[in-house]
């Protein structure tokens, strides 16, 4: 669980080596917390733990396996620091696929092609532009970035404490797995302070170039960070027109639908989605593998046969009138 | 309908019959009996010819059965997402959503097999068409017995309310709901106003009500026990009537059966007529109505 682990991480605001940094930065790429407009989407974190299959599953209806942490650094409140390290708690299982050269097979690549004359432009001759309107830029330089972007001190500065149940799931972003950095007692005492009061600790983050609100709180043992989306992020359904002007149900109706959600009702269990689209394509690359043909099923002619000779004699019947 | 504007004929014949992409043809739609979402599209294709008519230039609302009789259930006004293209769109304000809604209207074969592939076991159909939305063409009175009173109470009912439209000089159908009760109509000649036609119906009903044991005009006591209630309410903008021979979502999949009134005596049931029974008859008792459009006054 800890390794990885860097030894300076522990005292608090304390400056990492160059070589160190590398190293780390390269891992935020690949577990950063989703921002909105994202150019560089990562679809899956690479599994380096060995530690794939279901042998680790202990009956819980959530089926990830640990990995290492991405960013250490310490929970502060006020002048007390929790050591800790962040683990990514979800990942994203959906499939991408590599697009080739159909002749060859060979894959391609995406190159930054001048717009004005097409030519392949290397990086090293990239500046980053903000569009002020349309087809006007203005250049940003890396230095102007660098002076306004948030001090990365490796805190999880917690400002106050809330009512776990009074936040809103609509502002959560991505759910984080904290685990104790040679800070066993500190975290439990945390951990078991906030689940008995039922509060969780709210206050930010800094990840790479960008500062999240997050909330802390205790789940199954152990303690979560979640990133929070800003304010206008968000969209309120009171947005909507058609909401505002929703009509009040008629009370007869209202207690016929109570009824059917009643009857309806039982009990939540994220293990009986299953993603089939994945299962699908996971059949299809294994029969693809063993040499197998494929056969795909296209569900239509032969079950229809009645309704085409049906249908013959209907638009016979309507032509003739 | 005759044109499904598929090109190619001399290839696959079948290819060019319909536009309409059949879905999950194998899902049972009616538990009880058994039938299966293929048997109901083949029931509406035989209709097509008989249903089609009175489906014409009519708003629909939808009754959607996805999962079969007995599960989860809607009505829908709304073109639903997806709609193909060759399924008519009648755009208008309704007053009960209090926003637009882009009825389906069914004027062609394919619209009609893609409301069965929706497993729209239910077309319920408006009282006037499209091009005078606002003028019913059609008169309705929709009869249902409460407990204890059974169908045959309503079919005498019905006989009486045709009695009575004839000393009127009008010329009344019947056709069984396909549930509780019958729906007795008369077809309407242009300019009739959904107000009058209303009041017209309630006129009958008061009329009955006050001579006639167990019937009821007034909507307060539809649903007192042992009566029969003749709703007039149903005559009015945007309200609908279930369209003749279209099924129900009823357990023995019942359909709602244009009758003879000759054909209506104690004993009859609604059950008789059913996705199985209602295609082997040889009568078409309300075939050609509109050719007899007649007028009211009050």
């Amino acid at each position: 669980m800890t390794t990885g682990r860097k030894s300076a991480s522990k005292i608090a605001g304390s400056v990492k080596k160059a070589e160190n940094r590398k190293g780390d930065v390269l891992q935020l790429v690949q577990a950063e917390p989703r921002p909105a407009s994202t150019d560089h989407e990562v679809t899956t974190v690479p599994d380096t733990t060995g530690q794939q299959g279901d042998n680790d599953k202990s009956g819980s209806d959530l089926q990830g396996t640990a990995g290492r942490p991405f960013w250490s650094g310490s929970i502060t409140i006020g002048l007390v620091n929790v050591p800790v390290h962040l683990h990514t708690m979800v990942r994203d299982k959906s499939f991408s696929f590599r697009l080739l050269h159909r002749e060859d097979g060979q894959p391609l690549r995406y190159d930054r092609v001048c717009t004005r004359d097409g030519r392949v432009v290397p990086w090293s001759e990239t500046v980053k532009g903000f569009e002020v309107q349309k087809g006007e830029y203005i250049v940003i330089e890396p230095s102007d970035l660098k002076a306004i972007a948030p001090v990365s001190d490796r805190k999880i500065r917690i400002e106050k404490f809330v009512y776990s149940l009074s936040l809103d799931p609509v502002h959560f972003g991505t759910p984080y797995i904290l685990t104790p950095d040679r800070s066993e007692e500190a975290y439990s005492l945390l951990r078991t302070a906030l689940v008995d009061l039922a509060r969780a600790a709210v206050g930010t983050i800094t990840l790479r170039t960008k500062e999240y609100p997050v909330v802390v709180h205790g789940y199954r043992g152990g303690l979560i960070l979640t990133t929070l989306r800003y304010a206008n992020e968000v969209t309120s359904p009171e947005a909507f027109e058609a909401i505002i002007k929703l009509p009040v149900p008629r009370e007869a109706e209202l207690g016929l639908a109570k009824r059917i959600i009643t009857d309806l009702s039982g009990d939540f269990s994220i293990a009986d989605y299953h993603d089939t689209y994945r299962d699908a394509v996971e059949q299809l690359v294994k029969k693809k593998l063993a040499g197998e043909k494929i056969v795909y099923e296209i569900p239509h002619p032969e079950e229809a046969k009645e309704l085409m000779q049906a249908l013959k004699e209907t638009l016979a019947a309507l032509s003739e009138k | 309908m005759t044109g499904t504007g598929t090109p190619g004929q001399g290839g696959d014949p079948d290819k060019a019959l319909s536009r309409v992409h059949f879905t999950n043809l194998k899902k049972i739609l009616y538990p009880v009996p058994g039938i299966t979402k293929q048997q109901v599209i083949e029931y509406y294709i035989r209709a097509a010819p008989k249903i089609l008519p009175f489906l014409k230039n009519r708003p629909l609302t939808m009754h959607r059965y996805p999962d079969g009789v007995g599960n989860f259930d809607f009505y829908e006004k709304d073109a639903p997402e997806g709609t193909p293209g060759y399924v008519e769109i009648f755009p208008r304000y309704s007053d009960t959503a209090n926003r637009q809604v882009d009825f389906v209207v069914c004027n062609n074969l394919d619209t009609l097999l893609w409301l069965a592939n929706l497993a729209s076991l239910e077309l319920h159909m408006t009282l006037s068409t499209t091009g005078s939305y606002e003028s019913p063409d059609i008169l309705l009175f929709d009869i249902d017995p409460e407990p204890p009173l059974t169908f045959d109470e309503v079919i005498r009912v019905a006989h009486i309310v045709r009695e009575h439209l004839g000393n009127e000089g009008l010329v009344p159908y019947v056709k069984t709901s396909g549930k509780k009760g019958l729906h007795i109509v008369v077809p309407l000649a242009p300019g009739h106003r959904f107000d009058t036609v209303r009041a017209f119906a309630h006129g009958v009903g008061k009329a009955l009500a006050k001579n006639t044991p167990h019937v009821v005009s007034e909507f307060p006591h539809s649903r007192d026990p042992g009566t029969i209630f003749i709703d007039y309410l149903q005559n009015a903008h945007g309200k609908t009537m279930v369209a003749p021979y279209s099924l129900r979502g009823s357990p023995m999949a019942t359909v709602s059966a244009p009758l003879n009134w000759e054909e209506l005596v104690p004993g009859r049931i609604a059950e008789d007529f059913t996705i199985m029974t209602m295609l082997s008859r040889d009568t078409e008792p309300w075939r050609g109505i509109f050719d007899n459009r007649q007028k009211i006054s009050i």
